[in-house]
């Protein structure tokens, strides 16, 4: 009744279906690529001749240098934040014994699952109040507050990689707190605390809603530009930004990957 | 700004504190834990609050709002099409990746490293640059209808961008890593010596699935299908440009805040945002729960 030829054509199929599965995540995205080569104005494709005029467009743009300047000026500052205290929250729920560990645990991951529209009415006029609303100041903390999940999981996960005998021996041998984290747990954890300082800085780059709500024309970032271009006027210089943003965030992911990679290597090489 | 004060003096009381106490390695960790909940408290939990507290302010009784939301049709229909269409974006993304996960989990060395590549790749580029990809290709003249109408499978160019297909085409992938990056995290914890034992037991590869590769997935499948079900709720970017007429929760309540100025109505949508995300949340923390203890199920209580 099993015939194996059968089920070894299933597999087959399955597998091609993985693979096209797989293409349509990569593929639409490059379809902007032979845009911004476009020669034409309006979104044809393909294009009818190749020109560099939308990047030298982008190049010129005031707009766009003033708003990835933005974005660097409040991604940066909010990565950090974020690394910090997301460290810290890691050290403490993963190390310590907190009672309701799992609770606040839940807490700290929550701000990157709930949806931020919701966290973005609600921060608008408490940002009003306390006067940085379209300042810096106020896209920032909102950025810290949703960056420093990706910390925590990051850290934590590092931190659980290894046992904490590590810190265990350092105490004993009458290292303090700090000197134990100085010079035990931060080299350990090191890639995974790099790793996260990436991801809040790509997350922070690309955060549109908050910044939809609480940041001015002055302090615009990239993705609420784009957007007010998407939603206002449609030309290839979108394209051409988008694709220098996208090698933008590709190198910071490979540097992201070299990271994790050492990073995996290490523990397990010093634990051999 | 405030805040940095007195988180900076914790930060040095504890370590020095720590070595006049009888020793014990647990100790100060709650200290640690202070600056980062000070600050989800300030701008997270109070916010969120302040959202529900907005919700019954406003003319009339408190539930006014409530009232509007589940009376009037337009926000009514509003809130079931969002939920179907997170419905079956989920099911749509389960369905794609559940053969990509299980092909991907028995991949190795380059093949693994490559199709992890392309599964994350797609994750951490913009969803406003992805949507951005979306238009081009669904517009009315657009990629996907040029290329139809050179081939001759259309006489008219189709309009996908206004009826909500597009829309959902769009969102499916946007969605398709957050499925597949937790039902990867599972398959690769199967053992696979469980498919042979049934094997060896006479089960075809199709019962070998059923009753032992299916069940022991479905942490990740669960996990994954909540995940995906959250963030489509709440999806703002691609509704709000691929959605034409079709407008979704997260939509509404941006054009209520900040373009009708209502926001009592804007904080009412959000709360009921929130309350259906908080309870999903805990669905999921109780998911990824099994997930991890996936050998001590039963311990679980």
């Amino acid at each position: 009744m099993t015939d194996p030829r059968l089920w070894r054509i299933l597999s087959y199929g399955i597998l091609a279906f993985a693979v096209l599965v797989l293409i349509y995540l990569v593929l639409p995205t490059l379809v902007i690529v032979p845009l911004s080569f476009s020669s034409e104005t309006f979104l044809s494709f393909p294009p009818p001749g190749f020109s560099l005029q939308w990047y030298d467009a982008f190049a010129q743009s005031l707009d766009y240098r003033i708003a990835i300047l933005n974005s660097v000026k409040i991604g940066l500052p909010a990565a950090l934040f974020a690394t910090v205290f997301g460290t810290l929250a890691a050290l403490a729920l993963v190390r310590g014994h907190l009672p309701g560990r799992r609770l606040l645990s839940a807490l700290m991951i929550a701000p990157l699952i709930l949806p931020q529209i919701v966290l973005a009415i609600g921060l608008f006029p408490i940002m009003v109040k306390l006067g940085i609303i379209g300042s810096y100041a106020g896209i920032l903390l909102g950025h810290t507050v949703l960056a420093m999940p990706l910390v925590f999981i990051t850290v934590a996960a590092a931190l659980k990689s290894y046992a904490p005998t590590y810190e265990l021996a350092a105490m004993t041998l009458g290292a303090n707190r700090w000197n134990t984290f100085r010079f035990v747990t931060l080299p350990m954890i090191k890639p995974g605390v790099i790793v996260g300082f990436i991801f809040a800085f790509a997350f922070s780059f690309d955060e549109l809603i908050l910044a939809i709500f609480l940041t001015n024309p002055a302090t615009r970032t990239v993705p609420r530009l784009l957007w007010e271009h998407l939603n206002y006027q449609m030309t290839p210089v979108i394209a051409a930004a988008t694709v220098v943003l996208l090698v933008i965030t590709l190198s910071m992911l490979a540097i992201a990957a070299v990271y994790a990679r050492t990073g995996a290597r290490k523990p397990s090489g010093a634990a051999s | 700004m405030s805040l940095a004060m007195p988180e900076r003096r914790l930060e040095k009381l504890s370590p020095s504190a720590a070595r006049h106490r009888p020793w014990s390695p647990e100790r100060g960790h709650a200290l640690l834990l202070l600056p980062p909940l000070l600050l989800l408290v300030a701008f997270f939990v109070i916010p969120l609050a302040d959202v529900v507290l907005q919700s019954f302010a406003g003319p009339g009784h408190p539930l006014t709002q409530y009232e509007r939301i589940f009376t009037q049709s337009s926000t009514l229909q509003v809130l079931l099409y969002t939920f179907q269409t997170a419905a079956t974006v989920t099911l749509c993304t389960l369905v794609l990746s559940y053969p990509v996960a299980f092909v991907v989990s028995r991949a190795k060395g380059n093949l693994l490293h490559l199709s992890l590549a392309l599964i994350l790749i797609p994750f951490w580029t913009s969803t406003v640059i992805r949507t951005y990809a979306w238009i081009v290709i669904l517009q009315r003249r657009g990629v996907l209808n040029e290329m139809m109408l050179d081939w001759g499978w259309i006489e008219r160019p189709l309009k996908l961008m206004s009826n909500g297909v597009g829309m959902q085409i769009a969102m499916i992938h946007i969605m398709l890593p957050f499925m597949v990056i937790p039902l990867l995290n599972t398959m690769r914890g199967i053992d696979g010596n469980l498919l042979r034992a049934a094997a060896v037991l006479g089960a075809n590869p199709l019962r070998q699935f059923l009753s032992v590769y299916l069940p022991l997935s479905l942490p990740g499948v669960s996990a994954g299908s909540i995940l995906v079900f959250i963030s489509s709720l709440g999806f703002y970017i691609t509704p709000a440009l691929l959605g034409g007429q079709k407008t979704m929760v997260a939509v509404l309540i941006e054009q209520q805040a900040s373009r009708l100025l209502d926001w009592p109505m804007a904080s009412a949508l959000a709360t009921v945002l929130l309350v259906v995300t908080c309870l999903l949340f805990l669905l999921y923390e109780r998911a990824m729960r099994f997930a991890r203890g996936g050998k001590t199920v039963g311990e679980v209580s």
